[in-house]
């Protein structure tokens, strides 16, 4: 179960390597392309209007206030992909430790986690969106830190369970026996057996976060204005006149998430398979 | 067992207490007041500001205020919104019957595709139902509710003129279950396509992992067939991550849906909280979190019952706090 | 069984009178708003919004009916004329009107509306929109002095004004937040306890539909007043629901609401949506939407407000937000009004750049604050600007936390739009004041001065003369910058007869005079 054995077994996934590679793709179009390309995408271009369409000028048309959409779609990668990844990451990094700590420890340790989950699930989102607005301004930062932190508690959930579960089963029980460290079990024997559902989760969560963020805009926490993201492009989508007759405007930034999300969902299952110490994914071969 | 549930009851109290306390604060660090929204008109003189502000009790200190709102809340008074000027419990209870309604079948509908779909797909991996399990999950997680809400009126109501856009009934009120019905078809069907990828995906992963457990290998291999081990190994197995999943729903059922029953004009929670929010009606939000707060705190407690029931070995190790 | 569980359902979910009878009978009207509304009583409404106003309407009843052009019809009041030498109005109440209880409405009902509501005990919020009567102060309440409002006899109501107010400006400036109340219902109540009547629940008032049933903020169901005096409304159920703005047009296109208020309009990008939809589109005439850019006259000095103005393309902005159904602005007049002014703005960069350095403004960088939809307009704004070499940076907030930002002073500038009224001080008059001062203009003295002036001239030459004076200050002040008057365009009701469309934006609706199409 070493990480070059699991390295092995996922690139035996060809799917899975596929869509990795358009990730990093993505990535790197993302990062590169607005410096390589000079991409102006907030400035507008009066002389092609407002809503133009397509022409070999922008390729993609013009937004409400003549910005060209090609150079908004590229730029507002970068965005959505740091939003997506970075809340997402944040949720698991928070979420799958506590719930460890809290399904391993139980007692105390366990229940009170549990019951801080408790209360940051209670917290209306909006609630939260509207303090931090008013505390600190939009900011990516701020996003990645509203989605992040309200999403961590069903991830926890869902490791405490499985430690739970998992905690007593007798080669744990065995390894305890034998002087395993706390740390050690948790880290070698625990956490794989646990972490399996959290990829299936990922790839959601990361889809989410790239949503969730075009909607946050409408209290202020969102990205401040002019920057792009793709949720914000799709956003235009909710006109009438656009959804129906200009779906060059939210049919790309719309095609780019469900890429994302299906690539992720690709790699999460390669992960999950390869990570498996006992192969389940592949058990009924 | 019995000292588990009497401990959680204990917590419960603090944790309630916490959340009130915490949305409150929240509440005041949010800039402006309910009399702010008078600047889209000719906006509100000095003196009449401290007037309305005197009237509302926004003038008081904020620690006089929470305890004002909590001694209320005790006495099952869960104040006056500052808008409509009308109980607060009686705003929430005429739109929690619609909320749970709405949001229930949603997720009632998604259980319904997800569990036989997650089951199917995990039982055999790779094939049309494993593929089919996939794009329901990729259209769920990358497709935002308003864009379907949306795309659903722009196909189903304004095109094929088969369902109508808005609303909870035709005319002025309830006329009829199936007038009911035509107008929770569309809402609950996107509130349905957004939780069922999160659940079919849950499905087949837990699916998956007990197939993977040797016991299930032993019951095959001894030769009971398919559908047995199916139903009597790996539906029980698979239960706990599944219960979670749907469990975890039902805050948000209680909650409603602040999308979805904003596009369609919902009378539920979600929108009553959405408009609170915008006109800075304190009463009204904190009544709503109150309501969440406390199916969060019942949920949770029951899901954590429900591992216990569910596997023997969990039942035995929870310990005090 | 399936009855037993309708019934259970109907009783839970609300009943409808139509619900009951039956649909056959039932002519309804389904009206869109894409905000809720307020307190059902018309003086208790802390936002004080025209969402609340557009349902008072239907409910009580105003003195007049203003058209959009600032035409005036009678409504409560059958005519008018001044008195007093301009101090006071006269209205000769319709004799015909009556409460929905079928008490008829006297004078001695608005005299005991207004009494009751600047009654210092009373907490109503509405009260301010009393302060022009005489016998009140900046506030509305009652001073002790004798009150502005007597009634002369039955039907007839007088009301005296501080300053000089012709009935016809009256109307055109608080029409829309007189509403006369069924006084002889609450005689015995104290001032305080005014507000938290059950009354206010299921309200009655004079106005042509009558009250069924509410769920707060979604969802309202009124009669038809078949005894409103200027007729009955031509349905038996109005029902109000509150609708996003998103679903307004499509509802409407797919035959589910009848109207949407205010007066069906529709952004000029999805006018094609809606004929292609079918439904026909009208282009109003009169402007009924104008457009300012706020700013804090504190954090920017007179030449920083000057060279915005000029680094400004109106042009362009009133372009991209009405889709050419509008003309750039500089000044808050109504164009085509009585005191229109000649508009001379044109953009002039290097004229900015020049008066920013005059200004020693030294790079910082200003905060905008707009409401997400106007999200575009503040990027056209911030490019604008950044040309002039004037750097901002845009927050996207709510209209509350807009307007309190730029009460307390955390913005620097903030995008709003209001609806225009023909009077020469509808916009100023209330901005520029002392506890209302959301310019933050360090001396008001000047602005109290014209404005006094004004109001106090009541030689119709002279008066234009003293506001083309006070336009003139406001140029070379800047306190706001006036960015475009924009026209609406009006989606028809395909059901719906002989709406006025443009006047809804003026917070009236002539219910009475819709009808059905068969």
């Amino acid at each position: 179960m070493s990480g070059r054995g699991a390295w092995a077994r996922f690139c035996r996934d060809r799917r899975a390597v596929v869509s990795l590679g358009i990730l990093a793709a993505e990535v790197l179009l993302a990062a590169l392309l607005p410096v390589l390309l000079g991409l102006e995408p907030n400035a507008s271009d009066l002389s092609a209007g407002f809503w133009a369409p397509p022409t070999s000028e922008h390729w993609l048309g013009t937004d409400d206030v003549g910005r060209d959409l090609l150079s908004r779609l590229i730029c507002g990668g970068q965005i959505s992909l740091l939003v997506g990844f970075g809340a997402a990451g944040l949720s698991v990094a928070v979420g799958v430790p506590l719930g460890l700590l809290a399904g391993y420890r139980r007692g105390a340790w366990g229940f009170w986690i549990m019951r801080l989950a408790d209360v940051v699930q209670t917290i209306p989102s909006i609630v939260l969106i509207l303090c931090l607005v008013a505390l600190t301004g939009p900011s990516i930062v701020n996003i990645i830190l509203v989605l992040g932190l309200l999403g961590w508690t069903g991830i926890a959930r869902l490791v405490y369970g499985n430690t739970l579960a998992v905690r007593e089963r007798e080669y744990i029980l065995a390894v305890q026996a034998l002087g395993g460290s706390p740390a050690m079990v948790l880290r070698r024997n625990v956490l794989p057996n646990v972490v399996s559902p959290v990829w299936a989760v990922l790839a959601q969560r990361v889809g989410r976060a790239i949503l969730s963020e075009s909607s946050l805009s409408f209290l202020g926490v969102g990205l401040r204005t002019p920057q792009a993201s793709w949720g914000g492009l799709l956003h235009y989508a909710s006109s009438l006149s656009v959804l129906t007759g200009r779906p060059w405007v939210w049919a790309p930034p719309g095609a780019c998430i469900v890429t994302t999300v299906l690539c992720l969902q690709f790699v999460g299952d390669g992960l999950r398979d390869a990570f498996d110490p006992r192969g389940s994914g592949r058990a009924a071969k | 067992m019995s000292r588990y549930i009497r401990n959680r009851l204990i917590a419960a109290v603090p944790v309630f207490f916490g959340i009130t306390l915490l949305i409150f604060l929240m509440l005041q660090t949010a800039s402006g007041t309910i009399v702010d929204l008078r600047g889209e008109g000719a906006g509100a003189g000095a003196a009449e500001r401290a007037a309305l502000e005197a009237y509302l009790g926004l003038d008081a200190p904020l620690p006089v205020r929470y305890l004002r709102w909590l001694g209320g809340v005790l006495r099952g008074d869960l104040g006056t919104s500052y808008a409509s000027g009308k109980p607060v419990r009686t705003m929430i209870a005429q739109r929690a019957l619609p909320s749970l309604l709405l949001t229930g079948t949603g997720v009632l509908l998604s259980v319904a595709a997800a569990l036989p779909l997650g089951v199917l797909a995990a039982w055999k991996p790779r094939s049309g139902w494993d593929r089919a399990a996939s794009a329901v999950a990729l259209v769920s997680f990358s497709v935002p509710g308003f864009f379907l809400s949306l795309a659903g009126i722009f196909v189903f109501s304004v095109t094929l003129g088969w369902l109508p856009a808005h609303g909870m009934y035709s005319g002025g009120g309830f006329s009829g279950l199936g007038d009911l019905l035509r107008h929770l078809l569309l809402p609950a069907g996107v509130v349905c396509a957004g939780g069922l990828g999160g659940l079919v995906k849950q499905t087949r992963a837990a699916c998956l992992e007990v197939l993977g457990e040797d016991y299930i290998r032993t019951a095959r291999a001894k030769g009971l067939g398919d559908r047995a081990v199916m139903v009597r190994h790996v539906l029980r197995g698979a239960g706990i991550p599944v219960l979670t999943t749907v469990l975890s729903h039902i805050p948000h059922i209680i909650g409603g849906s602040v999308v979805v029953e904003r596009v369609f004009g919902w009378p539920g929670m979600g929108s009553l909280l959405f408009s609170a929010i915008s006109s800075r009606d304190y009463p009204v939000v904190m009544g709503v979190a109150v309501v969440i707060a406390l199916s969060v705190l019942g949920t949770n407690l029951l899901l954590d019952l429900a591992y216990a029931l569910a596997d023997p070995r969990v039942r035995c190790v929870e310990a005090e706090p | 069984m399936k009855k037993k569980i309708a019934l259970l359902l109907a009783l839970l979910l609300g009943l409808s009178a139509c619900g009951v009878r039956g649909a056959e009978a039932c002519v309804v009207v389904e009206y869109g708003l894409s905000n809720p509304w307020d307190s059902l009583m018309p003086y208790n409404s802390p936002s004080g919004s025209n969402y609340s106003r557009i349902i008072y309407d239907k409910i009580y009843d105003r003195l007049a009916y203003v058209h959009a052009g600032g035409a005036l019809d009678p409504r409560g009041a059958a005519s008018w004329e001044g008195a007093d030498g301009g101090y006071a109005a006269v209205f000769h109440l319709d004799r015909d009107a009556a409460f929905h209880d079928g008490t008829p409405v006297t004078a001695e009902h608005w005299v005991e509306t207004i009494r009751r509501m600047t009654d210092p005990a009373c907490p109503a919020v509405g009260k301010s929109v009393f302060s022009v009567l005489a016998g009140t102060d900046g506030s509305g309440a009652a001073t002790g002095a004798p009150l502005g409002a007597q009634a002369l006899d039955a039907y007839t109501l007088k009301l005296t004004f501080k300053t000089p107010t012709t009935p016809e400006d009256f109307l055109l400036d608080r029409n829309r937040e007189y509403y006369v109340l069924p006084t002889h219902l609450f005689e015995d109540v104290q001032g305080a306890q005014l507000l938290s009547l059950d009354l206010w629940d299921a309200p009655v008032g004079s106005g042509p539909c009558t009250f069924i049933s509410e769920t707060a903020g979604s969802r309202l169901v009124l009669g038809a007043n078949p005894d409103y005096q200027l007729g009955r409304p031509g349905f038996d159920e109005l029902v109000i629901s509150v609708v996003d703005k998103s679903n307004l047009l499509p509802s409407m296109i797919a035959g589910d609401l009848d109207y949407y208020a205010f007066g069906g309009s529709v952004a000029a990008e999805d006018a094609p949506s809606a004929r292609s939809g079918g439904l026909e589109v009208l282009e109003g005439e009169t402007p009924n939407t104008f457009f300012e850019l706020m700013l804090n006259n504190e954090t920017l000095s007179r030449p920083v407000r000057q060279a915005i103005d000029l680094a400004l393309d109106k042009q362009a902005l009133c372009l991209q937000a009405t889709g050419g159904l509008g003309e750039p602005a500089d000044s808050d007049l109504l164009p085509g009004g009585e005191y229109a002014v000649k508009n001379t703005w044109s953009r002039d960069l290097e004229r900015a750049r020049a008066l920013l350095a005059e200004g020693g403004y030294d790079g910082r960088t200003f905060r905008l604050a707009c409401t997400a939809n106007r999200s575009g307009l503040a990027a056209l704004v911030q490019q604008e600007l950044a040309e002039a070499g004037l750097s901002i940076e845009i927050e996207t907030v709510d209209s509350a936390a807009m307007f309190s930002g730029m009460a307390d002073g955390s913005y620097d500038m903030g995008i709003a739009s209001h609806t225009p009224s023909a009077l020469p001080l509808w916009f100023t008059e209330s901005r520029l004041a002392e506890g209302n001062n959301i310019f933050h203009v360090p001396d008001l003295t000047p602005y109290a001065g014209y404005i006094a002036g004004i109001k106090g001239e009541m030689d119709p030459a002279a008066r234009r003369a003293l506001v083309a004076e006070f336009q003139a200050f406001l140029t070379q002040e800047r306190p706001f910058i006036p960015l475009w008057f924009g026209r609406a365009l009006h989606v028809q009701s395909p059901t719906v007869e002989g709406i006025d469309y443009p006047s809804s934006s003026f917070c009236n609706e002539n219910v009475w005079e819709w009808t059905l199409r068969r």
